[in-house]
């Protein structure tokens, strides 16, 4: 098991919580280590509680664990929180002047750092979480040099002043405690690495994606968790002549994207399952009108407003299935941050190659959670872009019929048609969500409607022959013990493998970032004596799913508390759920 | 762009299915000899429809054309003009997808003011579905749904194009094809969101907005000296419930269409076939 440290700092929304864990985290990236950070909101309490948390470690780092050992606490209620994840190592940074008596149980360390008053001396009682970043640098042995490039990047905004002051702060604080503790007896020592890290989440993995891949137009709703991905496009995707428009609701975002493909840009819309549903509307007439569209659902909890602010992978069904009629589509449900990035740029050629919608499907958990990763997992030269059967001036003539009229839904072998976009010459055509003829023109013919419901199915099956719907597999493949996830779990679902081993119990894992094209598991099913279905929902819907594609029954772990998977945990469930009989069939 | 475009080369060969003598012919043909007066082609044209006998417009006219659901054709009309600010947008609708299902979004279409035209077959009835009440119908016009008529004042269309910061607002008469004509190509001309209410009127379900009604009570705002540049006048056209008008209302002479607000002036179909050149800075930003 990795090395890890777990320091987090918590206390009231509107404390700096977010940034200032965000400096720490990007120094530990800087100082060559491996972070992967969750943020905390209150799950029992009501109220305005929220921490940052960070687990660094030398080697990677993809889940979360129960366990923390550096705590800023700017709030008795964080101390509070956290009591079941501190530990008699652990040591809690507070400031002693402030007004609350600071409540620690005896066998852990209090650290009391007059944060205010260093900060106040270093120009500014605004700087005071810097300046417990400088005293938790001084007890994990790590070098305050570090925070000083992401101060710079934090601050270098506001001028060299301000920098300056914040660079003092976390010197300040970092003395007062060398001068005053002797915390040598806690052993903690932080240890670089020469290793170049970049730190992403998986909504900023996606906007990346998409500008990777061409993406030159988007449209949104601002909506959790979903925000963040037009924040990023926002400001960047003007460099490279495109456009991110925020319309007035999220009916009009997926119309507007909708318009944009049409026109022939790589265009999307990211949202959460709020928004899908209202999307929903034209979903169906993105598919019928064979328009190219990415739509990303990140998803959080629902039903209705649900918690806004909690992980849930709960909106599978309505992306497989949802929309009235029967509506083709692919559905591509990226399993880590650096997946998010590569999955939007699939999704934005599968569009295009199939000229169908195409949603991503993340999760809360990717969208924001940061993690390191070596430059090099997103390479660019990787980057591969294919615009299908897309048509210029010439290629135009061979689709045209017996009155040069432009067969823009032709019936084809592959069910996919050529694809004009306006400018094109001769190539004017309609698209409607009415059932259609070959030139796009309403039509109730039988005939004509059954060749374009065939043809546009046609397209999905000529995508499972082409495409490689494969999963990503971890853990020992000969293992009796299955166990299958999607999304996010992937993480979390690795780390466990490490508790299990040391068990003695040997698990092969699948995490599957297809649902549809998905990659049939009959067979990997049927080698295992026992399948275990984990998800973030309550009612297993992609258990049911697999049930269905291997004509069997599976075991099955969901978590709906709102809260991701921790890889300890998942191991006493997987654990637990093996001694269980199989479900009746 | 060839300058031998007739109007007819913007008709396709399909036979519309509106009622004989309904308005929507005459507001369609404006439209057609509208872009072909001012320069556009089919092939560098694109037409937005919604849903209603407005709707099958994109159908019986010819060029790059998308006919999507209900009330959102002004966000797609939006998308395609962003995405191609090369392409001449024209977007047709109904009172029903305009004002009713599609107000949220003609509220924001009018405030973003980018440069294409709204044509609004206004009817003052829901014809497709058989004669129901629409958004602009009378407070004591008797429908099917409405049997003692709706007792609610009807929509001002052009009052709700003012009051969200037009900067073009003008009403037609589908059979004045002259001045219709003209008021569509001044719309079209315009710098920003050219919105046009144009009277259709349905044969078929709505006797009280008939051709005799408008040809008796229609007032030409031009022919009255009205200065359509002249905020105030225009507010006073626009508020008086008791006359119909026909003309162009509004414009603002200094207005400044989205794509230069914004400077949204690329051809965005136009992308290399990898990642952009200097992709990888986009990820050394996150070091």
């Amino acid at each position: 098991m990795a090395e890890d440290l777990n320091w987090a700092i918590g206390g009231e929304a509107g404390d700096g919580i977010d940034s200032t864990g965000k400096i720490f985290a990007q120094a530990l990236s800087r100082a060559g280590r491996h972070v992967f950070t969750s943020k905390d909101f209150a799950s029992r309490i009501r109220g305005g509680y929220t921490a940052y948390k960070i687990r660094t470690s030398v080697d990677e780092v993809q889940s979360v664990v129960d366990r923390l050992d550096i705590l800023v606490a700017l709030t008795q209620r964080t101390i509070d929180e956290n009591l079941d994840e501190l530990h008699e190592g652990s040591a809690i940074i507070y400031d002693g002047e402030r007004s609350w008596e600071a409540d620690i149980p005896e066998e852990m360390t209090a650290v009391d750092v007059p944060l205010k008053s260093l900060a106040e001396e270093a120009g500014g009682a605004i700087m005071r979480n810097v300046v417990a970043l400088g005293a938790a640098c001084e007890i994990t042995g790590f070098d305050v040099e570090y925070l000083d490039e992401s101060l710079e990047k934090r601050f270098g905004g506001k001028g060299s002043k301000i920098v300056e002051n914040n660079k003092e702060a976390a010197r300040l604080g970092q003395e007062y405690v060398q001068e005053n503790y002797d915390l040598s007896h806690l052993g903690y020592d932080v240890e670089t690495t020469d290793e170049d890290y970049v730190l992403l989440n998986g909504d900023e993995a996606i906007g990346m994606g998409a500008l990777a891949a061409g993406c030159r137009f988007y449209a949104g709703y601002p909506i959790t968790p979903a925000t963040n991905v037009m924040e990023y496009l926002t400001g960047r995707i003007e460099e490279y002549g495109g456009h991110v428009v925020q319309a007035e609701d999220e009916l009009s975002a997926i119309n507007m994207a909708l318009g944009a493909a049409r026109a022939g840009a790589r265009s999307m819309t990211a949202t959460s399952g709020p928004g899908i549903d209202l999307m929903a509307e034209t979903f169906g007439l993105v598919a019928t009108s064979e328009t190219p569209l990415v739509i990303v659902d990140v998803m959080r909890s629902g039903p209705s407003t649900g918690m806004p602010t909690k992980q849930e992978q709960g909106d599978l069904n309505m992306t497989l299935y949802g929309g009235h009629g029967e509506i083709p589509r692919f559905v591509i449900t990226p399993t880590t941050i650096s997946e998010c990035f590569w999955k939007t740029v699939e999704a934005f050629n599968y569009a295009e190659k199939y000229q169908t919608p195409v949603y991503v499907v993340a999760d809360l958990a990717l969208a924001v959670t940061e993690q390191t990763f070596p430059p090099e997992a997103f390479d660019m030269d990787d980057v591969e872009i294919d615009r299908g059967k897309l048509v210029d001036d010439d290629e135009v003539d061979e689709w045209l019929d017996a009155q040069g009229r432009f067969r823009a839904h032709a019936v084809t072998d592959d069910g996919i048609s050529p694809r004009a976009i306006p400018g094109t010459t001769d190539g004017a055509h309609m698209s409607t969500g009415l059932e259609h003829d070959e030139l796009g023109r309403r039509t109730e013919d039988e005939d004509e409607r059954v060749q374009q419901v065939d043809k546009r199915n046609r397209k999905v099956e000529t995508a499972k022959e082409n495409e490689e719907w494969d999963y990503r597999e971890f853990g020992d493949a000969d293992a009796d013990n299955l166990v299958i996830s999607w999304g996010s779990n992937e993480g979390a679902l690795v780390e466990a493998l490490e508790y299990l081993e040391e068990d003695g119990i040997d698990v092969r894992v699948i995490s599957v970032p297809y649902i549809f094209p998905r990659p049939d598991l009959t067979e990997e099913i049927e080698a295992a004596d026992d399948t275990i279905v984990v998800e973030c929902n309550a009612t297993g819907q992609f258990a049911d799913v697999i049930e269905h594609d291997a004509l069997t029954r599976v075991k099955r772990i969901n978590k709906y508390t709102g809260v991701r998977f921790k890889a300890d945990e998942l191991a006493t469930e997987i654990t637990d759920k093996l001694s269980e009989e199989v479900p009746a069939q | 762009m060839s300058s031998d475009v007739r109007f007819t080369d913007f008709k396709s060969d399909k036979q519309p299915t509106w009622c004989p003598g309904c308005g929507d012919f005459g507001t369609m043909n404006g439209m057609m000899k509208g872009l072909a007066e001012t320069g556009n082609d089919p092939d560098n044209t694109f037409v937005v429809a919604g849903i209603g006998c407005s709707g099958k417009i994109g159908t019986y006219m010819h060029s790059y054309a998308l006919h999507g659901v209900h009330g959102r054709a002004l966000p797609v009309g939006t998308g395609v003009k962003m995405a191609r600010p090369d392409l001449e947008v024209m977007v047709a609708g109904g009172d029903g997808d305009g004002y009713s299902i599609g107000a949220g979004h003609f509220v924001h279409a009018v405030r973003r003011n980018v440069d294409m035209t709204y044509v609004v077959m206004d009817n003052r009835i829901y014809g497709l579905t058989k004669g129901q009440a629409s958004p602009t119908s009378r407070s004591d016009f008797e429908t099917s749904t409405t049997p003692e008529g709706p007792k609610q004042p009807p929509v001002n269309p052009l009052a709700l194009a003012l009051a969200s910061g037009a900067s073009f607002i003008a009403q037609s008469f589908s059979s004045d094809a002259l001045r219709h004509q003209e008021i569509i190509e001044e719309a079209i001309e315009h710098d920003g969101f050219g919105f046009v209410n144009v009277f259709s009127p349905c044969v078929t379900f709505n006797d009280v907005d008939t051709y005799d009604y408008f040809r008796d009570s229609l007032v030409d705002l031009q022919e009255e000296g009205h200065d359509p540049n002249d905020y105030e006048a225009a507010k006073e056209v626009i508020l008086d419930g008791d006359k119909e008008y026909q003309g162009v209302m509004y414009q603002d002479e200094n207005s400044v269409p989205y794509h230069e607000q914004h400077g949204v002036t690329e051809d965005m179909s136009d992308i290399p076939e990898g990642a952009p050149e200097d992709a990888m800075d986009l990820v050394r930003e996150f070091y």
